[in-house]
């Protein structure tokens, strides 16, 4: 599921970046980057969870998990991010700081506090992208919210995975329909002419 | 590719202007069958002469509109022209789509 979330985010990072190439608008470029951090980090976090499957769970692999999540929670932390600090210089309220700067330098487990703060990031992006939606009233912007609003939802699910581990699968299912949110989008977007 | 300095220095609103100008210029042709007369441009395009003349001239520079002159001077849009309306609506709509405004 990580690596078919991954590849729809790279295809949204290629669009940008082509977009960036014919426009030369630094916005599509920070939409680039910012999807091409997440797909990153989805590579990477599948890679050391198939790796440890493979293995049939060895301890000895066990620190994969550890640093697979550690790189993905960076990625998803700087992408969502660079999303944030873009919207705020779009709707220039500059009132909101995103106080990333006491982030620990460190190896990270799944936890209730990295999975908040990605929350909290999607939360100001979902709300941002509803009033996108708001405005515009068109379907491509109704499916970037919905696709925000999904991982926003999937990252709900795996703050509470660690209370409740039954909610792990949902987590992925969640966050694997936001990127099918954003691929139905970008559909639409080429089929547009 | 046009290059027009845009994302040289995005903040600033003379650039994005600029190219929003060539845009609508470009667009104003299309709208009016690919072929259309400098008042018919001015009109729709919301230019000065001057100003004007000077798109005019950059955007046939650019090599995506073409002057012809017949009884009457008109401008249209060239094949690259063409191509590149169609890829920057769907730059448009895509980054559209995330509420962003080119």
């Amino acid at each position: 599921m990580e690596f078919i979330a991954a590849g729809i985010a790279m295809a949204i990072a290629y669009e940008a970046m082509k977009g960036y190439a014919l426009v030369k608008q630094r916005i599509l470029l920070y939409l680039n980057l910012s999807f091409i951090l997440l797909g990153a980090g989805l590579i990477v976090d599948g890679f050391s969870d198939g790796i440890i499957i493979f293995a049939k769970f060895h301890r000895a692999f066990l620190f994969l998990y550890t640093i697979g999540y550690t790189i993905n929670f960076f990625a998803q932390l700087i992408a969502y991010g660079i999303l944030v600090i873009v919207y705020i210089q779009q709707t220039r309220s500059f009132g909101t700081q995103i106080a990333m700067a006491a982030l620990p330098i460190m190896f990270v487990q799944r936890n209730s506090f990295t999975e908040l703060i990605l929350v909290f990031l999607l939360v100001y992006i979902s709300a941002q992208t509803a009033i996108n939606y708001s405005v515009s009233k068109s379907t491509n912007t109704l499916l970037v919210f919905g696709a925000f609003s999904c991982l926003m939802f999937a990252h709900v699910l795996f703050l509470l995975y660690t209370l409740v581990p039954i909610l792990f699968p949902f987590a992925q299912i969640a966050q694997l329909f936001g990127f099918l949110l954003l691929l139905a989008m970008l559909f639409r977007v080429n089929q547009a002419i | 590719m046009i290059e027009t300095g845009v994302g040289t220095k995005p903040t600033t609103t003379k650039y994005r202007s600029q190219f929003r100008i060539y845009v609508d210029i470009m667009r104003v042709i299309q709208r009016e069958g690919n072929e259309t007369k400098p008042t018919r441009i001015l009109y729709g395009a919301n230019l000065s002469h001057d100003r004007l003349v000077k798109y005019l001239e950059e955007l046939k520079a650019l090599g995506v509109i073409q002057e012809s002159i017949d009884e009457d001077k008109t401008y249209s849009l060239t094949q690259k022209g063409i191509e590149f309306l169609n890829d920057f609506r769907k730059v448009e709509s895509f980054a559209g789509a995330f509420g962003f405004k080119l």
